[in-house]
């Protein structure tokens, strides 16, 4: 109930995007070489992270399949051209399943947290000369949430991925077990879970009483459209859609979209033109007249609160969770390596590189201006972390030469050292890395005020 | 918890580390023959920084980029020898990002702020620069650390520059990269690629077919056209290589971090 009230009052400020998610406002793309526009905002310096639960992690271990598909999913490379010059993969926008409500890009978003699939960056083709982006949606439970598109327009969620590659961003086609695993780790990504929501949708457990005033007046059917009701399209069950499209008079017919751990969905609408559940209901009363008092906006608002609530929605960064990560790309090569499979060995292996060069630029090399301390730890985890990259591309070119029991040799290795020795080597760097809030607003500060030297008049 | 020194010998164990001793002589004499290429590259660097503090001093902001540029280019071709050889003086000259002495302090005012008020900064790096000049006539070169930097700015050759690099204020990190690159190319050609060439002929040509792959894709007209998959791919793939090639020269496997103890 603490949390839920905690919400009200950010959703309340409208700080449900700018505020919870990271410590500080992130670093952006910036320069005069830059694939992507400048002053893009990726928010992958993100202390919190959304937390991403799998379905397939409750009855047991991962498949082959979802962490081949996890791994697609992570590499720039799928997405081929612009995207993986710039390091851009379907994680970029969907960060562990979730949308990313701070993803910014000039000339493909109006505001952050939306982007036009239409736009002028990645595929010119595909590019229908008006700014239209759309709201980056989360993945979490779409297996429940077909058809697929915010005007719901494909049925097939295989259909949709390898439309967004190939199509949106002009990527290479991709081999049907990929395209399968992508799917296959998509519709693995559960939502939250939220014990405030019972059989049929119904709250249930410390219920407050605008909890339950809202609850009625979502059940309600609207004053002049007695056929109509929010429930009517947003059904209370375990979901909250009707797989429909609506015109809700913002501009078209759109899909009705899932209001389970909606609480961080924002920005909300298929533009994502509305920041807070404030701004919706607002909007609603006002397109259908329905004469909705301060209090009934106030208890819908706790309703939809209720509703979209889920447990422990971000976690903190740290290089645990990016082992944790890299640890299940990884097992694809166990698989991989003695099938001889070149192609998803290069794959894993340029992407678990790029993972570990990430990881290895947390720990800040001698020459940062913005720390001091610990520089042998940090040069420690450095040197590992480089040496791991160098192993996965001996994997790579063992595979690429025939010499598999060469690679298998080298996978064990890297496995006995991913086991211990690397995680002991981090913990011990962990105060002076990126990691430490302290450390990382300090660093990003000083790239900042670097930054902001070049967009100051002069 | 396993104890972070066991775990680094644990590491360099299962990945690295090893010694040999059979051909490290003869590479002694070679090194020396990268020491006028050194004394060129910083000199190269100096003079530039002498003539961007004359440039401040006239309040001449093109030419001052202008210079900055050139003595940009003498230093990024040294990188092979400074992070190992002289640390504290190549902290003092490539701090980054918001540096308050060196390279990146002077980008900053003359690229990002459009300002030549940075004469205190050139009068340092004048300084720094002269120091280091003046020490490598009598600098102890040993091959160890001169493999040792080559194999850690091929690995850094390939890291993503998809931010904009290390030089993004001014635009020039992929003149950074090219001139890595040709640093690269240089102390290979002088020091190792004889010595190795007669060891094992096969294992140097796949260092200069990596080095040549390189300068390939470095040559992409701008930043944004550099093949990052393939620069990766080249730059892990030589500094494997060069790995390989430490046990044929009769040395330690190259480490990927200066001073690391």
């Amino acid at each position: 109930m603490i949390v839920r009230r905690a919400w009200i009052a950010a959703l309340a400020l409208g700080f449900v995007a700018a505020g919870l998610v990271g410590r500080v406002a992130a670093f952006p793309v910036d320069g005069d070489q830059t694939t992507l526009p400048p002053k893009t905002e990726l928010n992958e310096d993100a202390l919190d992270k959304p937390r991403e639960v799998f379905h397939s992690e409750i009855a047991g271990a991962r498949s082959y399949m979802i962490n081949l598909g996890d791994l697609a999913f992570s590499s720039p490379a799928i997405l081929g051209g612009v995207a993986r010059q710039a390091g851009v993969s379907c994680g970029t926008c969907h960060v562990n399943g979730a949308g990313n409500a701070r993803l910014f890009m000039p000339k493909m978003s109006t505001r952050p947290g939306n982007f036009d699939t239409t736009g002028p960056l990645f595929n010119p083709k595909a590019n229908n000369s008006v700014l239209d982006p759309v709201r980056i949606p989360s993945l979490r439970g779409a297996r429940y949430l077909a058809p697929y598109g915010f005007d719901g327009r494909m049925p097939s969620l295989r259909d949709f991925v390898h439309n967004v590659i190939v199509n949106e961003f002009a990527g290479p086609e991709p081999s049907p077990d990929v395209l399968d695993a992508i799917v296959a780790y998509i519709q693995d990504i559960d939502f939250l879970p939220n014990p405030s929501l019972g059989a049929g949708g119904r709250l249930i457990g410390n219920v407050s009483e605008s909890e339950r005033r809202g609850e009625a007046l979502f059940a309600k059917p609207f004053p002049h459209d007695p056929g109509l009701s929010c429930a009517g399209c947003h059904t209370p069950s375990g979901v909250f859609s009707d797989h429909q499209q609506h015109d809700v008079g913002s501009g078209g017919l759109f899909k009705t979209p899932t209001l389970r751990n909606a609480d961080f969905n924002a920005p909300y609408f298929h533009d994502g033109r509305f920041d807070t559940y404030d701004q919706v209901v607002a909007h609603f009363d006002k397109q259908f007249d329905l004469g909705l008092s301060a209090q009934d906006q106030h208890d819908l608002v706790a309703y939809l609160i209720a509703v979209g609530d889920g447990v422990q929605p971000y976690e903190r960064d740290g290089a645990g969770a990016s082992l944790k990560e890299i640890n299940d790309f990884t097992t694809v090569l166990g698989t991989a390596i003695p099938a001889g499979d070149k192609e998803i060995v290069s794959l894993a292996v340029d992407t678990i590189g790029g993972e570990l060069r990430e990881l290895t630029e947390q720990y800040p090399d001698r020459k940062d201006t913005s720390m001091s301390g610990g520089e042998q730890q940090r040069i420690m985890a450095r040197s590992t972390l480089k040496q791991l990259v160098l192993t996965l591309r001996r994997i790579d070119m063992a595979v690429a030469d025939g010499r598999t029991a060469d690679a298998s040799a080298d996978y064990g290795n890297y496995r006995n050292l991913m086991a211990a020795a690397v995680p002991a080597l981090l913990a011990s760097a962990q105060p002076w890395s990126l990691f430490n809030p302290a450390v990382h607003d300090s660093h990003y500060a000083a790239l900042r005020q670097v930054l902001q030297s070049k967009h100051m008049p002069h | 918890m396993i104890n972070p020194r066991a775990a680094v010998c644990l590491v360099l164990l299962m990945l690295g580390g090893g010694s040999r001793a059979a051909l490290a002589a003869p590479l002694e004499d070679a090194a020396e023959h990268y020491r006028p290429y050194m004394i060129e590259g910083i000199g190269q660097a100096l003079a530039g920084a002498r003539d961007l503090r004359a440039r401040i001093a006239a309040h001449d902001l093109a030419g001052a980029k202008t210079a900055w540029i050139s003595a940009r280019a003498g230093w990024e071709r040294s990188e092979v020898f400074t992070a190992g050889f002289v640390p504290e003086l190549d902290a003092e000259i490539d701090a980054w990002p918001n540096a308050v002495v060196g390279f990146h302090a002077i980008e900053a005012r003359l690229f990002g702020a459009g300002s030549t008020d940075a004469l205190g900064d050139a009068d340092e790096l004048v300084e720094h620069l002269d120091s280091l000049h003046q020490k490598l006539y009598g600098m102890v070169l040993t091959p160890q650390g001169l493999l040792d930097g080559t194999a850690r700015l091929a690995y850094e050759v390939g890291e993503s520059k998809a931010d904009g690099g290390e030089s993004r204020i001014s635009g020039t990190s992929l003149d950074d990269m090219r001139n890595n690159v040709a640093g690269i190319d240089f102390a290979w050609r002088t020091i190792f690629a004889p010595a190795l060439g007669a060891a094992d002929a096969k294992l140097a040509e796949a260092v200069d077919l990596r080095i040549r792959e390189l300068k390939v894709i470095v040559a992409a007209p701008d930043l944004p056209h550099i093949d990052v998959t393939a620069l990766r791919r080249a730059s892990e793939e030589l500094v494997i290589t060069l790995q390989s090639a430490s046990a044929k020269l009769g040395l330690r496997r190259p480490t990927l971090e200066a001073n690391l103890k």
